[in-house]
């Protein structure tokens, strides 16, 4: 059964920012958390046939993960970008994905990270999932086609789940569920020399401009400001066993152990 | 940042840098100190690409530009310079000659393997007699019949202790001088190819640098690459493509000499304040992110000319000159800036110190390349 999957990216900020963000390649990398769905994502295809598809939200300067994630096996890159899009937030944006996804279907998987390295909402996937009415699980660590259903595992606190699901679906991929693989050289060089990026704007997805950006925001961010962290050295004093005594009750006493 | 680098030049760093920090950079010092070839990380170097940066696709390579190439060699040389040692080594000296000068056999036989890195490559030209003056070469390769005799003592061979193909120049007809010189492709395993003890060496201590000896071994009249008597054309042809790999190799060591020292000058404290606000240190670290990055310019002009397919022999030469001037210059730097600390291996600027030190000497020493920007200096004005 040939597939397709859209694997939704970011591109994350990897410096913080002065006045705004302003991503490019040389201030944003790729989300590491995406990198497990698109490793899943490309395995899936490489055992099963089908066409991987990257959708990326952004201005142009974020065309360069959807070449990353071309350089590491996906077929075809998507960016959704116009002006109009600017300052959405969770909702908007998955609003403005879920109309990207509807495009580019029929579709047999959507898959996300669980959270991105930036802003960290992890609200993104669950939400486009209803949106497309997709069925959706977080957290998977695992999945495996049996006939027509799709067996996923996922991990939560504690405990292990194992889901039944009929495509088309959505998943969130866990961190831990696939090592992604390194780029090659020739992956890049395909990437950049036979692999297309298409531009989808507002018009191309006739949705209403008033649900997305600022205009389809319920939440915004009011203000951004450096953390600034506080570091002092303190010599503890006394016997060796003593020093290790209070280091240990600090510790306790800080919560980082029970 | 370099702004006139493509976009694809920029996800080849951060792609080949991303590698690097995660799986060389934690063991550098470790490999350094164990004198140890890591294979595990040359396999994975291997599905990159990395061993066939500019072979052809259809030959089992990435297919890329020379740009790519020397910024693949930047980064690798960033966290480790003996293994940026071995892989523009393969690539450039090793790989380059048989894909120019090869016949479709002989590409067909050897590069799919060596593209892959699952053959290493090694460039066979230097002698205990001969080494700047290349046409003093003294090892022979007599024909007989369908093959070749070949008697050669050749030094300080780069990857000599692991590689499976190595490029020996020596004399065909010991009666033609320069023109008597040619390459034969000489396979490890081959009755009379004997590879000699690992040289212990101040740096670039984790790339088995061996001497490599063949009494009366009979090559194979197939393995010429070219034909007789190109030995010197092949040689230059090479090292022109070495050198900027060379000079990419030099500003990668320096790169990561500066980014530690400017780490260790905001962090080391003196007189209450970080020794990064003393003026003097300032005034290193300023020369020596401006001599880097002049250096790389340099190195990128190169290959920019090479990619245009451009004369860039001259340009070649003054990177490779300038950059590993600038590299020991550095790295010195660097050592004073981390002061009793530098001197010690706890830190990596040793490290980076001792292997930028030969960076002026292989592939063509700084003296050799001044001989050789003069001489076409001259000629451009005679």
């Amino acid at each position: 059964m040939e597939l397709h999957i859209i694997v939704c990216i970011k591109s994350v900020a990897t410096k913080a920012p002065g006045t705004g963000i302003v991503r490019s390649a040389d201030t944003a990398d790729l989300n590491p958390f995406d990198r497990p769905a698109l490793e899943m994502a490309i395995s899936m295809v490489e055992e099963q046939g089908g066409t991987v598809t990257v959708l990326t939200m952004g201005p142009p300067s974020c065309a360069f993960i959807l070449h990353e994630a071309m350089a590491m096996g996906a077929n075809r890159g998507i960016l959704l970008s116009d002006a109009r899009l600017a300052d959405s937030d969770t909702l908007a944006t998955s609003t403005a994905l879920a109309a990207a996804i509807e495009r580019l279907g029929p579709f047999d998987l959507v898959l996300f990270g669980t959270r991105t390295y930036d802003s960290d909402t992890g609200q993104v996937g669950p939400q486009t999932a209803v949106l497309i009415d997709a069925p959706l699980v977080t957290s998977v660590i695992s999945c495996e086609f049996k006939g027509n259903l799709l067996h996923v595992k996922r991990k939560i606190d504690g405990f292990k789940e194992e889901y039944e699901l009929s495509l088309p679906a959505a998943l969130t991929i866990h961190p831990s569920a696939v090592k992604p693989r390194d780029i090659p050289l020739g992956g890049i060089e395909e990437a950049f020399d036979t692999k297309e990026i298409s531009v989808l704007t507002l018009d191309d997805l006739k949705i209403n401009p008033g649900i997305v950006g600022s205009a389809g925001s319920p939440t915004r961010v009011i203000s951004m400001t450096r953390v600034t962290r506080e570091r002092k050295c303190e010599f503890l004093t006394g016997t060796t066993g003593e020093q290790a005594e209070e280091l240990v009750g600090r510790i306790k006493k800080s919560g980082l152990i029970g | 940042m370099n702004t006139f680098l493509t976009e694809k030049n920029r996800a080849v760093r951060r792609s080949v840098r991303a590698f690097c920090e995660r799986e060389i950079v934690p063991i550098a010092g470790e490999i350094d100190r164990e004198a140890r070839f890591p294979w595990e990380i040359i396999e994975m170097m291997g599905k990159l690409g990395y061993f066939g940066i500019q072979v052809p696709k259809n030959l089992g390579g990435a297919g890329m530009d020379a740009m790519s190439y020397v910024i693949t060699i930047e980064e690798i040389s960033r966290a480790c310079g003996s293994l940026g040692l071995c892989v523009t080594v393969h690539n450039s000296v090793a790989v380059y000659p048989i894909l120019a000068f090869g016949t479709e056999e002989q590409k067909e036989r050897w590069i799919p393997q060596l593209a892959r890195g699952e053959k290493i490559g090694a460039f066979g030209l230097t002698e205990p007699n001969a080494g700047s003056d290349a046409a003093g070469i003294e090892a022979t390769a007599i024909r007989d019949n369908d093959h070749y005799v070949v008697n050669a003592n050749k030094a300080f061979v780069t990857n000599g202790g692991i590689a499976d193909i190595c490029l020996i120049f020596a004399r065909t007809d010991p009666n033609a001088g320069r023109r008597g010189i040619s390459v034969i492709a000489a396979e490890r395993g081959a009755q009379g190819f004997i590879v000699g003890d690992l040289e212990d060496l101040c740096g670039m201590r984790s790339n088995p640098v061996s001497s490599i000896r063949l009494y009366d071994c009979k090559v194979p009249a197939e393995n010429l690459i070219g034909k007789e008597g190109m030995g010197l054309q092949i040689g230059l042809a090479a090292l022109d493509i070495g050198r900027v790999g060379i000079a990419a190799q030099a500003v990668g060591i320096a790169q990561a000499a500066l980014e530690d020292s400017a780490g260790y000058a905001n962090q080391r404290q003196q007189f209450g304040v970080s020794i990064g606000r003393h003026q003097s240190i300032q005034a290193m670290l300023a020369d020596m992110a401006t001599q880097v990055e002049a250096a790389r310019l340099m190195v990128y002009r190169a290959a920019i000319l090479r990619d245009q397919g451009k004369s860039f022999s001259q340009a070649s030469a003054m990177a490779k000159l300038h950059a590993s001037e600038m590299s020991s210059t550095v790295t010195d730097m660097a050592v004073q800036i981390h002061g009793g600390y530098g001197y010690s291996k706890a830190y990596a600027v040793e490290r980076y110190y001792r292997d930028a030190r030969v960076t002026r000497i292989y592939e063509g020493t700084s003296e050799i390349h001044r001989m050789i920007i003069a001489k076409g200096i001259l000629d451009e004005y005679k």
